[in-house]
């Protein structure tokens, strides 16, 4: 078992689970960062649970750590770091897997944590996916991939070098 | 790209077996269906992009290689 880097999340209180990570050797995490996948991800879908790891030092970059395969972790960033005034259009069934209203779209922060994952293409191009993010109910603790139906974001938006700074939510495929 | 108009309840075909009926237009969209060999995979596109995209961002480029690229990103 590896140390648990410096900096890297969460206060360590009392026994915990843990976690085999990719990045991260094991990890402890609490009940507040495992989220429950029910439909898996699309080409995983038999991966269901996965543990959020926030860690100040990775910081604006997240990671989504399958619980069940240490080798597979997503890097992602929240989509309001990709693009400001990113706008979400959850479809109505995705809202109701998540157990949220089916009437409105939720709210950053409060209600979602809504994340864009990462690709990286070759050394220096990297992207996000913008058109299929990832939504965790923040109190139910349950997540899924809602692919947009509309064709508002690429799934491959540029993150570095110029691109970066155009965030104006137009779609660069 | 071949364009053709279709109503309701017409079909279009494509080789032998594969088969596209509109069934029904609404304000929500066009209900297609299709009827293929089973071999054939059906999925709607997006998911077939989503799944591409998993398995790219999955494939695991180190953090620091993330971090570099991501740089002019950071606050």
């Amino acid at each position: 078992m590896r140390d648990v880097p410096d900096g890297t999340l969460l206060a360590i209180t009392g026994a915990m689970p843990s976690v085999e990570t990719k990045y991260f050797g094991a990890l402890p995490y609490t009940d507040e960062s495992l989220f429950d996948f029910p439909q898996g991800l699309p080409a995983f879908e038999d991966q269901k649970g996965f543990v959020l790891i926030e860690s100040p030092e990775k910081a604006p970059l997240v990671f989504l750590q399958s619980v069940d395969r240490a080798s597979l972790c997503f890097v992602a960033l929240p989509v309001q770091m990709v693009d400001q005034k990113h706008q979400l259009a959850i479809a109505p069934e995705d809202l109701e897997d998540l157990a949220l209203d089916t009437r409105r779209q939720p709210v950053v922060g409060a209600d979602v944590m809504v994340l864009a994952l990462v690709s990286l293409h070759g050394e220096f191009l990297a992207t996000a996916n913008l058109m299929a993010p990832i939504v965790l109910n923040v109190k139910t603790r349950r997540g899924l991939q809602a692919i947009r139906r509309d064709t508002r974001y690429s799934h491959e938006h540029p993150l570095s070098g110029q691109a970066a700074h155009q965030s104006s939510g137009v779609d660069i495929c | 790209m071949l364009v053709l108009r279709r109503r309701a309840g017409e079909s279009v075909l494509i080789g032998d077996e594969i088969e596209i009926e509109l069934l029904a237009i609404t304000q929500q969209g066009a209900k297609i269906g299709i009827r293929a060999p089973r071999e054939t995979v059906v999925l709607r596109k997006e998911l077939k992009i989503t799944q591409e995209q998993n398995t790219r961002a999955a494939s695991g480029p180190s953090v620091e290689a993330l971090e570099q690229a991501l740089h002019k990103l950071r606050p």
